[in-house]
């Protein structure tokens, strides 16, 4: 089915046009037959008048009737005494008393005989096809509303079937603005008893699911969390460890203490980002939108990371101009964190590291390129997935990585309604394409339900 | 005036549009374009005022039996379509997704044919009165009428048809074609007995006391069935071969795809 609305509309229109059509067929019939009815009750009341009007004895007076009449009065004796000036002079009807249909004057007429007291023939003659026609005038005026009133009675329903199923267009209308992280019930105010089952049904759904978004979002948090105060113990143990071990042995620390350090320290790290990433979730980010200009937070992170970057013989540039975005200083400075973190990580030593942030009309332009190996067209789908690497675990042996640095920094996008495109870097080399991370920021968040309240009135316009 | 013209464009009305909507109902089916159903319908009324213009000499071929004789070569010509749409469906459901195109263009003409014909008798009929006014509201009236009852059988049949539960549809569709399929031989052969080129005979029997060809059952009957109150032998024999080529036809074929190996589990 199409469209309900149609479907309703042809369906009901049919059924009215059906039963009202036959209904007006069968009253045509059952008036005409009742009309022919009339007609020869008509004609026998015209034969009883003659009847008892005084029998001329003069023959043959001719007296001036209407196109549908006509009428002979015989004797007995077979003389024709009175008639009317459309009726023949033969006679026109059997010496037989009651109905009869007949030719003459080249029409056909029904013919009514009745016998006066006298003994002389009365014979009533009336049209056939102007009774009928009269008949048909008449009625058909009373068929012609039926007809007439169809197309009113199609745009009736069209309205009424539209009205009906308003409640329809709003749940299917609030279904279509709710935005995908939006788990709250729905709320259409009073739906009719059919709509009822759909609605709970997709309220209890959503329950459903933000419960497990929930639980989730709170397990990996609180596990994370959790996880932190004994890691911080072992890694303070094991300092404590290797310089027990230099005080006693002296020289170098063994070689498994430092790799012991090493995995301590990329465990605090991926609890770390484990935090970060369910800090982040749009739909629990606490954020507090306030003007940012990204240029200046990209220097201060470019800045803060300048060890790793030096460390690696890494050049790295900041272009473009003063960039103001409504954004959360927190999570911005965790996505700026990961993307130049991932850079200088995955790109070798003296490679290069470019970062802009720049206005581009109503939008504004942050882009990390980089001249590291990059990521494969095939690939770039997936690494916005949790824990998912590139080359799966050939990194992990190179360079300390969970996995996680790209989802935390699709959560922000999202948090900013910004959008995150992959692509290879512009310098980059054909064994090295490098990797080009643009996120396209809106200058103004406009959103329905949640920014209204957390942006001052006096900072929503910059 | 009004009960002749309700029965004669009724009769026209509902023969194409029951035609129509088994055709449509096959068409959502299959889910193909239903769009087709306008240029059918086009051409067919097209069709129709340009047959009913050149009536006249249509009508002097033959020995002045022209339009008796091409009224019957279209209504076989839509038996042989209706044919090849049942072989075609039938030949989809085993996956032969293929013929599609073929089969579109077979509904497309098949319409086009029956809205053609029908169409030419209405508007023939109906230029009749133009010279006559006091008879024309009531003709025009009578032609509403039956063309409001005729398509909204037809509307609610499609209806009733898309209603079929999934693995009857096919079926269904194929008895209802067989059926109508059946009755064109039967209006085919009425018509050459009409040019006397079948010879002329009594009737076997006359039901006309318990259902009238003029009424509106008997006339969905005679869409749908090709009922006839006074049926000659020859019409009868016409209705009956008819109706066997075509279900054995089918049968056949439906045989043929059902063959282990073959068959899929498709259903229309």
């Amino acid at each position: 089915m199409k469209s309900i609305r149609t479907f309703l509309l042809i369906a009901l229109l049919s059924t009215i046009t059906l039963v009202n059509f036959i209904a007006a067929l069968h009253g045509y019939r059952a008036s005409m037959e009742e009309a022919q009815k009339l007609f020869d009750r008509q004609i026998m009341a015209t034969a009883g008048l003659l009847a008892a009007l005084p029998v001329p004895q003069t023959g043959d007076r001719v007296v001036e009737e209407n196109d549908l009449q006509a009428f002979q009065v015989w004797s007995d004796g077979g003389q024709l005494l009175l008639r009317s000036g459309n009726a023949p002079e033969t006679q026109i009807g059997q010496r037989s008393e009651g109905f009869s249909e007949l030719n003459f004057s080249g029409f056909r007429w029904r013919v009514y005989s009745q016998r006066g007291a006298a003994g002389h023939w009365i014979q009533v003659a009336e049209r056939v096809d102007l009774r009928y026609r009269l008949a048909d005038e008449v009625i058909l005026q009373s068929v012609l509303p039926i007809l007439l009133g169809l197309p009113a009675a199609g745009l009736l329903i069209w309205l009424v079937i539209g009205r009906g199923l308003s409640s329809l267009r709003n749940l299917a209308e609030e279904l279509r603005n709710k935005r995908a992280e939006d788990l709250s019930p729905l709320t259409l105010a009073a739906p009719p008893e059919e709509l009822q089952p759909l609605v709970h049904s997709t309220n209890a759904l959503l329950n459903r699911l933000r419960a497990s978004f929930e639980r989730e979002r709170r397990f990996s948090a609180d596990a994370a969390h959790e996880l932190r105060t004994p890691i911080s113990a072992i890694q303070v143990h094991a300092e404590n460890l290797a310089k027990e071990l230099q005080l006693r042995d002296g020289g170098e620390p063994p070689e498994s203490l430092a790799q012991l350090q090493r995995s301590v320290a990329r465990m605090t790290h991926l609890v770390e980002q484990m935090l970060n990433l369910f800090r982040t979730t749009p739909e629990h980010y606490p954020a507090r939108f306030e003007p940012i200009d990204l240029h200046r937070l990209a220097r201060e992170m470019i800045a803060e990371l300048y060890p790793a970057f030096a460390q690696k013989n890494q050049e790295v540039e900041l272009e473009g101009t003063a960039a103001q975005i409504q954004g959360d200083q927190f999570a911005l400075v965790i996505l700026l964190q990961n993307l130049l973190a991932n850079a200088s990580k995955y790109t070798q030593d003296g490679g290069r590291v470019v970062v802009t942030a720049i206005p581009e009309g109503e939008q504004v332009l942050l882009r990390v390129e980089d001249n590291g190996p990059g990521i494969s067209d095939a690939e770039r789908e997936r690494v916005f997935e949790r824990f998912y690497r590139v080359g799966g675990d050939r990194h992990a042996s190179a360079t300390s990585g969970c996995g996680l640095g790209l989802s935390i920094v699709q959560h922000i996008a999202e948090l900013h309604r910004a959008q995150v495109r992959l692509g290879t870097s512009s310098f980059g080399s054909a064994q090295t394409p490098g990797l080009s991370v643009e996120i396209v920021f809106p200058k103004t968040i406009n959103t329905v339900n949640d920014t209204a309240e957390d942006i001052p009135a006096n900072e929503t316009t910059l | 005036m009004l009960l002749t013209s309700v029965i004669l464009v009724l009769r026209e009305v509902l023969e194409a549009a029951l035609l129509l909507s088994i055709l449509l109902a096959m068409s959502r089916f299959l889910a193909l374009q239903t769009r087709w159903i306008y240029i059918a319908l086009t051409a067919g009324v097209l069709g129709s005022v340009v047959y009913g213009q050149y009536l006249g000499t249509v009508s002097e071929l033959f020995e002045g039996m022209g339009q008796e004789i091409v009224n019957a070569a279209l209504q076989f010509t839509i038996y042989g379509l209706l044919l090849l749409i049942g072989v075609l469906l039938i030949l989809n459901r085993s996956g032969e997704a293929r013929y599609l195109q073929l089969l579109q263009w077979a509904m497309v003409l098949a319409v086009a044919l029956a809205a053609l014909r029908e169409g030419a008798e209405i508007y023939i009929y109906l230029i009749a009165f133009r010279e006559q006014a006091e008879l024309l509201q009531g003709a025009l009236l009578g032609a509403l009428i039956g063309g409001g009852i005729g398509f909204s059988i037809g509307a609610l049949f499609y209806y009733l048809l898309l209603g079929l539960p999934r693995r009857r549809r096919l079926i269904c569709a194929l008895v209802l074609l067989s059926l109508v399929a059946a009755g064109l031989c039967l209006q085919a052969t009425q018509l050459l007995e009409q040019a006397d080129w079948l010879p002329a005979q009594q009737p076997l029997w006359d039901t006309s006391g318990l259902l009238s060809e003029n009424s509106v059952m008997g006339q969905l009957l005679y869409a749908l069935l090709g009922y006839e109150a006074t049926p000659t032998p020859n019409v009868i024999a016409a209705y009956l071969i008819g109706l066997v080529l075509m279900v054995t036809l089918l049968i056949s074929v439906w045989l043929k795809t059902r063959m282990p190996g073959v068959a899929v589990d498709v259903y229309v």
